[in-house]
């Protein structure tokens, strides 16, 4: 059983770097990948694909607690791609073209500030309980 | 009276943007305006640094060409120290600056302008999309990601990471490489060729169907800039600019990248935070000039490389001056990856890519450092005044998606004139407009400067167009 997870976000920019951090807290796994990625972009599809399990962590200020929660295919909405693209388009072209069979999650971090240097309490906490749920599920 | 319609956002280029149409009484397109509202300024955030922060600094100003603003920061350092860099460093840099234009062409190519120009710009926007494309040829979507997948893994093997390496350097650059990573780059050549020539193949076969489309999405003279080699072949790391016109005559050849501000001036407007660069002999705006691949295929005379310089002949005998429909900039795009993935192999060949002196170090000799290197969408140029501290006095970065302002403004005119039509917008008229910009695959987060020397004019308008109010700020 391999599961992929990958944090999504950028560092530089407070709270938006939450998901990083619940990374570099989690302890090192067998059959746990990693990746930290600033944004997401197609060639991560055969990676996505080559696992059974993929959870997207990302910061999201509509979170009031951090969850874990299953993850759908699916193409943006009448606005494809900018120059990056969202989970769900990526679970999709795992899908498409590398014949991805497994499941996706998003875990949601409860964020709140960006413009600030590392991140502020609320952050933290939820990176705390974040990293408590991530372990339940890789276990 | 006079109304005006309003695209915004514009979908599938990089940062934010707002197109105006203005209608005159008669319900005609009388003109239309590319606005840039993303502010940014990173000019003014790097005064005060130490300059050998820069090239880390100013690689932030882009998470998809972020190489480039290394290269032309170390460039500018590497000036300010007064030192020749090491050829195993200058290899090196050379390599991951192709590396990234594969990367970035590819991003643009299969994944924004495909769906235009493969399952056509009338299809349903529910597919014309990439996933459209997956489901007519998942294969050739799957060769686009594996290009970008070569261009990405070049950078990580060489710069240590995919986005924002710390990499580049005054003087040289901080890693050294071994036989293992080139000989694992070496190993992606074949199939990466063979890619980019089904792409240029499957590109040209659709050119016939679209050729209204190549006659009004930008399709007009302006001056073309670009570095050239001593030679005058495609150059993306040093040597000089070339500018020619829109007949293919040349304008200026041999201009020194360093000496830029006696040729290159930039003008503002208040209606969009991007600047308007021109050149200077010919005024504003009528020195309107385009730079990137279509540029580069009009100012170089050949490309060095055999498979791309069968391309290149072919390409330049679409016109006969210079290629003028920025249309042409899709297929432009896909002969530099070919272009670049031949350069690539043929620096893996060279044995100084795996030495270790790879940086010259020295103490600050000058005040005034200027770079210069071809980004992926055009020429770039970053130029730094510092105290004797070191410490930046002022910064000035000349970006490629700018200096194509002028044009991208007369590529949305000359597309709404030709294809809206009435008081409303269809789908397809939209996307042409749009498609007008997505020619230049502008990269908006890049080029937004700095604060205080750009106004931003706030109009309030009704529904019928009447102005309410206005603010100015800046």
């Amino acid at each position: 059983m391999t599961v992929l997870l990958i944090a999504i976000g950028n560092a530089m920019r407070g709270d938006d770097g939450a998901a990083h951090r619940v990374i570099e807290r989690l302890e090192p796994a067998p059959g746990v990948v990693v990746r930290g990625e600033l944004q997401l972009l197609p060639e991560l599809a055969p990676e996505v694909a080559r696992a059974d399990r993929v959870v997207f962590i990302d910061a999201d200020v509509e979170a009031d607690e951090p969850s874990i929660e299953p993850l759908e295919a699916g193409a943006g909405a009448g606005t494809p791609l900018v120059h990056t693209i969202t989970p769900r388009e990526i679970v999709l072209l795992a899908g498409k073209l590398y014949g991805f069979t497994g499941r996706a999650y998003l875990c949601r971090l409860p964020v709140a500030d960006f413009d600030r240097d590392g991140l502020s309490p609320a952050a933290e906490a939820g990176v705390e309980k974040a990293v408590g749920l991530l372990r339940e599920f890789i276990r | 009276m006079p109304e005006r319609i309003v695209i915004q956002p514009v979908t599938r280029i990089e940062g934010h943007a707002k197109i105006s149409i203005y209608l005159d009484d008669d319900g005609a397109v009388s003109s239309a305006q590319f606005h840039v509202t993303e502010f940014r300024g990173f000019e003014k955030l790097c005064e005060g640094r130490p300059f050998h922060e820069m090239p880390g600094l100013m690689s932030r100003v882009c998470g998809i060409c972020p190489v480039s603003h290394i290269l032309a920061s170390s460039k500018a350092c590497d000036n300010l120290l007064g030192v020749e860099v090491p050829r195993t460093a200058v290899q090196q840099r050379r390599m991951v600056n192709l590396a990234q234009l594969v990367q970035s062409h590819a991003l643009s190519f299969f994944h924004l302008s495909a769906p235009d120009l493969l399952l056509g710009m009338d299809a349903p926007p529910e597919k014309r999309n990439v996933f459209g494309l997956v489901e007519r040829d998942a294969e050739f979507a799957r060769r686009g990601i594996r290009l970008r997948q070569f261009g990405q893994r070049i950078i990580e093997l060489v710069g240590g990471k995919r986005i924002h390496p710390s990499w580049g350097a005054p003087g040289g650059v901080l890693r050294a490489i071994g036989e293992a990573e080139r000989d694992e780059i070496r190993g992606w050549i074949p199939e990466a060729l063979e890619s980019a020539e089904i792409a240029i193949g499957r590109l040209k076969g659709v050119l016939d169907s679209m050729a209204i489309e190549i006659e009004h999405l930008g399709n007009f003279p302006t001056l073309f800039l670009g570095l050239v080699s001593p030679e005058g072949g495609l150059e993306y790391y040093d040597g000089v600019i070339r500018i020619v016109d829109g007949e293919g005559n040349a304008v200026a050849e041999g201009l020194d990248p360093q000496r830029y501000l006696t040729y290159l001036g930039e003008a503002s407007e208040e209606w969009s935070f991007m600047k308007f660069p021109y050149y200077k002999p010919l005024g504003y705006p009528g020195g309107k000039y385009r730079v990137g691949p279509l540029a580069r295929m009009n100012v170089a005379r050949f490309a060095g490389t055999p498979r791309a310089d069968r391309e290149m002949h072919e390409f330049k005998q679409r016109s006969q001056g210079a290629v003028c429909e920025s249309f042409h900039y899709h297929l432009a795009r896909l002969i530099e990856i070919l272009h670049a993935i031949e350069r690539i192999e043929e620096i893996t060949q060279d044995p100084d890519l795996l030495g270790s002196n790879i940086r010259a170090r020295a103490g600050q000799n000058r005040n005034e450092g200027i770079g210069c290197s071809e980004a992926p969408r055009g020429t770039l140029f970053h130029h730094y005044q510092v105290d004797d501290n070191g410490l930046v006095r002022s910064a000035n970065l000349l970006i490629a998606t700018s200096q194509n302002n002028l044009a991208m403004n007369l590529a949305v005119e000359q597309a709404a004139r030709y294809f809206v039509s009435g008081r409303s917008l269809q789908e397809g008229m939209l996307n042409r407009v749009e498609a007008a910009i997505r020619c230049f695959d502008p990269c908006l987060s890049c080029s937004t400067h700095a604060l205080g020397q750009m106004p931003l004019v706030v109009e309030l308008r009704d529904a019928g167009g009447a102005l309410l109010d206005r603010a100015r700020r800046g």
